[in-house]
Formats: structure tokens, C-alpha cells, sequence
């Protein structure tokens, strides 16, 4: 029985996609028209060693929230976005999740609201089961900042090759999302394209087109999309463990990067990591390293004064506040990722700090 | 379970695995059907598209490109940086496996683009396969294409590799560096995720109704160099249309611009607009008002909602074409004027009364190598600064005066010319007479004498004496007397009537008025015509001709290079002795009409 309503699954989606096919050309076109209009470009920071300063974005709800891919586009207090109509504006990055490599982007404010825009809807995009390998799919993206304003972004087309963890090459990949991805057999993460959309001929949501990444063993690129139905275990610095998605971003929003949201200030560890960061004269001052108190973990990390600490964690830091606020969180002998920004090159730097030095 | 209870759920299993079979059977079967009638219809469609699809390749030398046919008598488009590669003299493989020499005709560098002509073999003459040219715009991202060429240079007996993709986008601007310091653009290109590699380059895209609608030219740079990287472009086939009648007459065409710079307005939120930020002193668009701050509404009636949009639209004219625009100043006040739009090349400007030639070798680029001595190619070939083979621009304009004459034959007319005609100006009616007078044994000179509404006019057209201002008589004209004079010259002498340039101009849109009072409808009015360019005594002309019948619908006289043209526009032709003359002539000057002749008397007189 199980076996035969397989069959007969197998057979139905077949004739659907056929007669989708058959009914043709203008049916994908308007698919491609409405997906457009869900679909934002964003700049932001990059420009620098192959690191675009460009990406997509996708609209998932009617009064701005948008979701793309945590990369470093999202450094920056001058992020833009550009509607499917061409109209511009100013971006805020509210959540970024590392472990899934996604981040929420908010545009509008009181002041300029915005509303009614097209969207797609995340919570049901993530309940629908994921697409059979062999599908045919779309890509939405602004590969190669070849949009600007109301130009629409570039669809491809493309069958899913795998729908399949990447964890096994791990060592192969910079990998930063470890859950299943759909892989698939056209060049769809080309730069800018971070943060596209990968859906179903019939333009329904199903995958958030990923960063760059190169088999290191192969040089080949990866064409992967993380699904939106991914969810990872993230560790806390409190120890406990919780699930993380793409909807727990949006239904959080701002919340979500807060660590521990119960801290308060003044609060959380002390451990000494011998950075000496820049005085600060304004609270929006960045991260940049001062000195390196010699014999401390951040010399035997490696850091250098002058550096710019730009993620602790995974999560972006932009002024000192933000790093003193995240640093406090983390007891000794627990392992910090450090980003830093050395001249024009981004570097991971792993510190691991100590007890605080005993005064003499 | 119960015996019984399992009998009833294998009964049950059987019935369903029956219904699912019968079921599979028949999507089966007609799924199967479907899948074979489409693919023998996509088979059937490249049988016939791949026909006039060319490999074009440097004679016994490495590397090549694609190329494809659009006329039976063996004209094909391919890419200038294929035939920069290569020089003007190909060998081209049909997909039949024939081999053809291969001869340069027009280039357009920064569209990219090169026309090349076949040569016929001499023991017999073929009507080649040609590709149905389709209209670009129809295209929308999702549409299936199909590229052909030759990638890779991999079919050696040039049978075209076929891939098939979706259009990822329309209206596409991007630009290239190319070697010889050409800015390649792709201006309101097709971007497709079709697979394009090196090879493909010059080869045709084509909508899967088999239409040609774009040849395939560069591809983004990937991660993986040079190898299709999932976003081609192909140059839209409408841009290439514009430039058709240029690259036929043998032309190095150039690309217009607009004599102002337009930015972005930035701002947040709210569509996008358009803003001029400056405009070139003396510019056309500066005579018709364009200012600083204006808002560009639309360009050659593409309205703008962007600066992509701005530069695509821009980019798809050639120089010196007419287009209306349409501006906003100061907010409220909208306007629409035609402008001819100036070129990116630096104009050449010759001392004002002589005939210096019009290319410059400093703002023209060289010529491509010509074709080695002794080849088939070599006899279709003339090089000339300005132009990529002025071989074909004489064949164009040998066609476009050979068509005229048959019209009528004025070269036994080459004594006094004489006009009369009622004359309107303004809302007055008046008269108008005006002789263009031959040298006598007494008066080596050529004049031209006139009264136009009671208004006695004496002018020599070629004496460096005469002053700017006289040439450009009557007062508002813009230069009637001396149009009519060259009027004359151009009927009664062809090209022996021109001391200066004589060449083919390609195509270009002109814009007769509109009958009765009816307000300007640029759209409407616009006509496509054949265009002859002129220089005598240091004014040049343009002569527009009909591409329907060959009839010269009017022509404009330069006088001032730095002021309008006169404009006059010939109708209500009628035959006398033979010969096709206009009863009916307007003459505009600015945006205005300066003058109507109607029911116009010639007597034309031979050499007394």
C-alpha cells in the first residue's frame, strides 16, 4: 500500500511539472514578474579581495523585513536597499544568526513607513516539505550588481542536483551552515548573488541562495541554497543549547541577537583577554585595537594594535559598547571567534581568555 | 488483523494498484507523447535555425568566432572584437560544411557589433540561409532561448553547437574594456543563463519561436575565468537594427550621446528621477532649453526611471540621429523637443568654407588590416579613414542614386533654376520667388536671387566673401537660399555637385510635419530614411530619402555649425517632362516653421 501511494506521489508531481512545462513560456515569465517584486538589492560593505560589495535580499514581510546572507555586505551603518519599484532605502541589520549564515535586514522606519510591500511568507514556506531532487527550479539574485533601482534581478534556471549535508567535506569547504542544502546544477552563487532566492517553477520559496564557497580539495564552486526550513542547534555562552530558523528571526526580530537576554548591564564575566581597546570618545566609537598587552591570550592569539574587532562570535560588533556587551558573556578558557578587519584583509583570530591577572 | 480483514485490505490494494496502473498507463502513454512531440518540435526548430549560423574564422591563422546571415545575398553580423581579432578578410564555415572567403563591411566598436559579406563562389550563385530578425522587446525574463555558434571551436565541419536557457533579465547595461581601447557597451542587452562560452562570440540568440533576437557577445566573469558563469549577454537584435543601415554602408558607426551628463537624484525612498547636472555650452539640447536641475522625463520615447535605463537607451542610437525627448523644468513646466543627438567620437570641425575631410586621425580610429593582395576580398575592399570599407558605402550610395535618378533626369539642366510659389509665414500669405543663377561668360559666379515676401535677396553661395549672416538668409530660415542652391546641385550634378564629402549616410529617422494645424506627434510623423551626406563650401547637408519608394523627402542645410540646421521638407511631388518634382515645401528653422511654399512653379533651364 505504502508503496503504491508512493508510486502514485511519484507520478503526480511528474504531470503537474509536465503540463507546467507544456502550458510554457509566459507562465514562468509571470512567475518571474511576481518573484521579482519579493525580491530586493541590497549594498553595502565589500569591494575588497573578491568580497562583492553587493548582495540580494528577500522580502518576507509586508512592512520591510527583509532576510539575506550573514556576510560581511552587512558591516556597515550605510546599508541600501533597493525595492523591485526602484524606490531606496536606508537598511538596519536587527538579527544575524551565524550557524544558519542568515541575517534580517529592517528598512522603513516611523518616519518613512513602509507597507504593503509583497512578501513572501516564511512561516508557510517553511512547512512545506523540500523539493524532490530532480525538480526544476528558479534563482533570484543580483549576481554581478547587474540591477540597480527598479531593474529587476536576474532569474536562472536550474534542476536540484542534492538535497544533502555538507558536513561529511566539511574540511574541504569553509562551510558555515553544517545542515542540508539543495545543491544544483547551474552557476547560481556567482558574487552578489548571497541572500537570492531559490524557488519552485511556480515561484514558491524554498531556499536563500548561499555565499561563495570553494572546494578547497577541487577548486570547484558550490551552487547551494540554504533551505527555509533549516534549523540549527545553537550553543548559548550560557551553556544551554536552542533551536534556531529563519522564522525564529523574524518572530524575534531585534531580540534575536542578544545573546542572554535576561543580562544586565554591568553584569557577565570577567575574563582577561589583554585587548586594550581604543579610548572612546563618543559611544559609537568602533572596536579597533589600541595595544596588545604582551604575554596576554590576545598576543598569543596574534592580534595586533590597530585591528578592527568587527564580529565576536559570529555577531557584529560596530561600536565598543557592542563588543564589551558580547566579551562579557564569555567565562574563561571559552574559545572567542574573533573577526578582525588587519588593513584591507578580514581575518579569524580564535582567543581563548584566562582568569584576570592577579594585582600586585 | 483478521483473515478477513486482510482479504478486504488486499482486495482494496489490488483495486488501487489496478486504478494506479490504469492511471499510469494513460499519463504514461500521453506524458510520453507530449515529451516526444515537444522535443521533435525543438529537434525541427534547430534543423532550421542552425542554418544560416556561421563559424568565422582568420584565414589559416588560430581562434575565431560565430556569426549569422541575415540576408540571402550573403550579408552576416558577428562581434567587432571577433573581427578585431582577425582583421577584414574571413573564412566563414556554413553549417553545411561549406567554406566562403568572407569580406569586412561595417563596424560599430562600442556596440560591439561587425557586419562581414560572403563572397560568392565563381562557378555558381547561392541565395544563402538567412535568420528571421524578432523584435527584442518582446522579450521577458523566464523566456526560453536557444544559442548557436561555434564555442570552443569545437565542430570542425561547423555544424553549430545549440544550448538552450532562460532569459534572466532584459534591458541590461554592461561594459567592457576591450584591447584596442574601445569601450565595449552592451546597451539594453538580454541577459540570459543560456551557456555561452568562448566561441559563441558574434553567434545568434534566438526566441523559441525562432527568431533571431540577439548575438551572443560576453558573459560575466565567474569564478571560473572566461567559462560560462551562468549570466551571458546577447546584444539586443533592436539596437542592432538602429545601427543596420550604417554598418551596410561600409561605416565606423558611433554611438550617440546626449550633450549633457544626467545623474540620479539621491534620495531615499520614492522612485527614482533623473537630474542634468550639466550641459554642454551650444549643445542642441542646450538650444532647445535643457538646463541644469531639469528632470529627464523620457528619451526617444523610453520613459526613465533610472540611470541604467538612461544609459541603455542612450546607447542603442547611433550619432546624429532625431529623437524626441521630454523634459521637466523647474518641476512644472514639461517639454518635448527633438534633438540631433551629437556622437562620442570628438567632432571633426573643418575651417568654416573648406572641405576638409570629415574623419580625423586622431579622434577615428585606424581601419582594421585590409584583405592580402590577390584575394576575392581584396576587390570588395577600399579603406578610408572614417569608414571600416568604403567599398560598400559606394555600392549603397551607387544603389541610393541610381534609384533617384529613375525619378529624374536633371543633368541636362544645369543653367537657371527658378521657383515661384505662394508663400506662407506665420498667419500671412505672401509670394515667393527664388533663381539659382548659373556662372555666365560675364559673370563667373553662381547666385542666387529672391524675393520672398517682397523682400529682394542677392547671395553667392561659394564666395568666401559672403558673410555667415548672408548664407543664413532669409532672417529666420536658417539658410533657404543656400539650401535651395544646393537643391540644385544635388539634382542637376549628383556628386560632381559636391566639392566635399559624398557618402552614404545610413539610416536615419526624419520627421515630414504632419498635415494641418495638428500639434507635433513625433511618433507619427517619424519615417526611416536613406541618408546622403554632403559637404560643399564648407556646409555640409543630409538628404533623406524615402525607404519605400526612393523619393527625397527633404533634406537640411548647416550653415552656422554652431546653430540649427535649415530644415526643408519636400511633398505633393508631380511628374513634369519625365522628371518627379515637389509642389509643396515647409521649411522649419529651430523648433518653428519659418516658411510654407505652396504650389510651387519650377522652370528649370539648360546651359544657355
Amino acid at each position: 500500500m505504502n508503496r503504491l501511494v508512493r508510486i502514485g506521489a511519484l507520478l503526480a508531481p511528474a504531470v503537474l511539472l509536465f503540463t507546467a512545462a507544456a502550458r510554457a513560456d509566459d507562465s514562468l515569465t509571470k512567475v518571474a514578474e511576481e518573484v521579482n517584486k519579493k525580491m530586493v538589492k541590497v549594498w553595502g560593505s565589500g569591494g575588497l579581495h573578491g568580497l562583492p560589495a553587493f548582495g540580494t535580499g528577500i522580502v518576507v514581510s509586508p512592512d520591510g523585513y527583509i532576510l539575506t546572507a550573514n556576510t560581511q555586505l552587512l558591516d556597515t551603518r550605510d546599508l541600501r536597499v533597493h525595492l523591485w519599484d526602484g524606490s531606496k532605502y536606508h537598511g538596519e541589520v536587527v538579527a544575524q544568526e551565524p550557524e544558519l549564515d542568515i541575517a534580517l535586514i529592517k528598512i522603513g522606519n516611523d518616519k518613512d513607513k513602509v507597507e504593503d510591500l509583497p512578501y513572501f511568507d516564511l512561516a508557510e514556506a517553511a512547512k512545506r516539505p523540500p523539493v524532490d531532487v530532480g525538480a526544476g527550479v528558479l534563482a533570484f539574485s543580483n549576481a554581478f550588481e547587474i540591477a540597480t533601482r527598479d531593474d529587476p534581478v536576474s532569474v536562472q534556471h536550474a534542476v536540484v542536483t542534492a538535497f544533502a549535508k555538507l558536513q561529511g567535506r566539511n574540511g574541504f569547504y569553509e562551510m558555515p551552515f553544517t545542515g542540508k542544502v539543495y545543491m544544483v546544477d547551474a552557476v547560481t552563487n556567482n558574487p552578489g548573488a548571497a541572500g537570492g532566492a531559490l524557488t519552485t517553477r511556480k515561484g514558491e520559496l524554498i531556499g536563500v541562495i548561499g555565499r561563495g564557497l570553494k572546494n578547497e580539495l577541487t577548486g570547484t564552486w558550490m551552487n547551494y541554497s540554504i533551505p527555509v526550513s533549516a534549523a540549527v542547534q545553537v550553543k548559548q555562552p550560557d551553556g544551554k543549547t536552542a533551536t534556531a530558523s529563519m522564522i525564529d528571526l523574524l518572530l524575534r526580530k531585534n531580540k534575536y541577537t542578544k545573546i542572554n537576554p535576561d543580562s544586565k548591564p554591568g553584569e557577565g564575566y570577567a575574563a582577561y583577554t589583554g585587548i586594550v581597546l581604543v579610548a572612546e570618545p563618543v559611544d559609537i566609537t568602533p572596536p579597533y585595537i589600541e595595544d596588545v598587552i604582551p604575554g596576554s591570550p590576545a598576543a598569543a592569539a596574534g592580534l595586533k594594535s590597530d585591528d578592527l574587532i568587527v564580529y565576536v562570535g559570529g555577531v557584529s560588533v560596530k561600536t565598543i559598547d557592542a563588543y564589551k556587551e558580547l566579551i562579557k558573556h564569555y567565562p574563561p578558557n571559552q574559545k572567542i571567534q574573533l573577526e578582525v578587519r588587519r588593513g584591507d584583509m578580514l581575518t579569524t583570530i580564535e582567543l581563548t581568555p584566562t582568569e584576570p591577572p592577579k594585582k600586585h | 488483523m483478521s483473515i478477513r480483514n486482510y482479504r478486504r485490505l488486499l482486495t482494496a490494494m489490488f483495486l488501487t494498484a489496478g486504478i494506479v496502473a490504469l492511471l499510469a498507463s494513460a499519463q504514461g502513454d500521453d506524458l510520453d507523447k507530449r515529451l516526444q512531440d515537444a522535443e521533435a518540435n525543438r529537434v525541427a526548430l534547430i534543423e532550421q535555425v542552425k542554418k544560416p549560423v556561421i563559424a568565422v574564422l582568420a584565414p589559416g591563422g588560430q581562434g575565431g568566432g560565430s556569426g549569422v546571415l541575415i540576408t540571402e545575398d550573403g550579408y552576416a553580423l558577428t562581434n567587432f572584437h571577433v573581427a578585431a581579432a582577425i582583421g577584414s578578410y574571413f573564412h566563414c564555415g556554413l553549417a553545411t560544411g561549406e567554406m566562403y572567403d568572407a569580406v569586412l563591411v561595417g563596424l560599430d566598436r562600442a556596440g560591439d557589433l561587425a557586419l562581414i559579406k560572403l563572397i560568392q563562389k565563381k562557378d555558381r550563385e547561392v541565395k544563402f540561409p538567412v535568420a528571421t530578425l524578432g523584435d527584442s522587446d518582446k522579450l521577458q525574463p523566464g523566456d526560453w532561448t536557444l544559442a548557436l555558434g561555434n564555442p570552443l571551436l569545437l565542430a570542425t565541419d561547423f555544424n553549430p553547437t545549440v544550448t538552450y536557457g532562460m532569459v534572466s533579465g532584459t534591458h541590461r547595461y554592461q561594459k567592457i574594456p576591450h584591447p584596442t581601447g574601445t569601450l565595449l557597451e552592451y546597451c539594453d542587452c538580454i541577459q540570459v543563463d543560456t551557456a555561452i562560452n568562448p566561441g559563441n562570440s558574434g553567434g545568434p540568440l534566438f526566441n523559441m519561436q525562432g527568431e533571431f533576437v540577439g548575438i551572443n557577445s560576453a558573459g560575466s566573469l565567474g569564478k571560473s575565468d572566461r567559462i560560462n558563469s551562468g549570466a551571458a549577454y546577447s546584444i539586443s537584435v533592436n539596437m542592432i537594427k538602429n545601427f543596420l543601415g550604417q554598418l551596410r554602408a561600409g561605416m565606423e558607426c558611433d554611438h550617440a550621446t546626449l550633450g549633457a551628463d544626467v545623474e540620479p537624484e539621491n534620495e531615499e525612498g520614492g522612485v527614482g528621477r533623473l537630474i542634468v547636472k550639466r550641459v554642454v555650452t551650444g549643445s542642441e539640447v542646450d538650444r532647445r532649453g535643457l538646463a541644469v536641475d531639469d528632470q529627464l522625463v523620457s528619451f526617444a520615447g523610453w520613459p526613465l526611471t533610472n540611470i541604467n535605463q538612461y544609459k541603455n537607451k542612450l546607447g542603442i542610437y547611433p550619432k546624429g540621429w532625431r529623437v524626441p525627448l521630454v523634459f521637466r523644468h523647474e518641476t512644472t513646466d514639461r517639454r518635448e523637443v527633438l534633438v540631433r543627438l551629437p556622437g562620442r567620437r570628438p567632432d571633426v570641425i573643418p575651417d568654416n568654407r573648406t572641405d576638409n575631410p570629415t574623419a580625423d586621425a586622431e579622434t577615428t580610429p585606424p581601419p582594421l588590416p585590409p584583405p592580402p593582395a590577390g584575394t576575392d576580398a581584396a576587390k570588395l575592399y577600399e579603406g578610408k579613414l572614417g569608414f571600416a570599407n568604403y567599398y560598400f558605402n559606394k555600392l549603397e550610395r551607387k544603389r541610393l542614386m541610381d534609384a533617384f535618378h529613375a525619378k529624374g533626369d536633371f543633368s541636362g539642366l544645369r543653367g537657371d533654376w527658378t521657383m515661384k510659389a505662394a508663400c506662407t509665414l506665420g498667419k500671412k500669405i505672401s509670394t515667393a520667388q527664388i533663381a539659382v543663377k548659373a556662372p555666365t561668360k560675364e559673370d563667373k559666379s553662381e547666385k542666387i536671387v529672391a524675393d520672398v515676401d517682397l523682400v529682394g535677396y542677392t547671395v553667392d553661395p561659394l564666395s568666401t566673401e559672403t558673410k555667415l549672416e548672408d548664407l543664413a538668409l532669409p532672417k529666420g530660415s536658417g539658410g533657404l537660399l543656400v539650401a535651395l542652391y544646393q537643391y540644385r546641385q544635388l539634382l542637376a550634378f549628383g556628386d560632381k555637385g559636391f566639392s566635399g564629402e559624398f557618402s552614404h549616410g545610413g539610416v536615419e529617422p526624419f520627421y515630414p510635419p504632419l498635415p494641418g494645424d495638428a500639434g507635433p506627434d513625433y511618433i507619427k510623423q517619424r519615417v526611416m530614411c536613406e541618408v546622403l551626406r554632403t559637404q560643399l563650401a564648407g556646409v555640409p547637408a543630409k538628404w533623406y530619402f524615402s525607404k519605400g519608394d526612393g523619393s527625397l523627402l527633404g533634406f537640411e542645410v548647416v550653415v552656422d555649425r554652431d546653430d540649427d540646421p535649415c530644415e526643408v521638407y519636400l511633398s505633393e511631388y508631380h511628374q513634369e517632362e519625365g522628371r518627379s518634382l515637389p509642389g509643396r515645401m515647409e521649411v522649419r528653422y529651430k523648433d518653428k516653421t519659418y516658411a510654407v511654399l505652396n504650389g510651387i512653379n519650377w522652370k528649370l533651364e539648360p546651359v544657355k
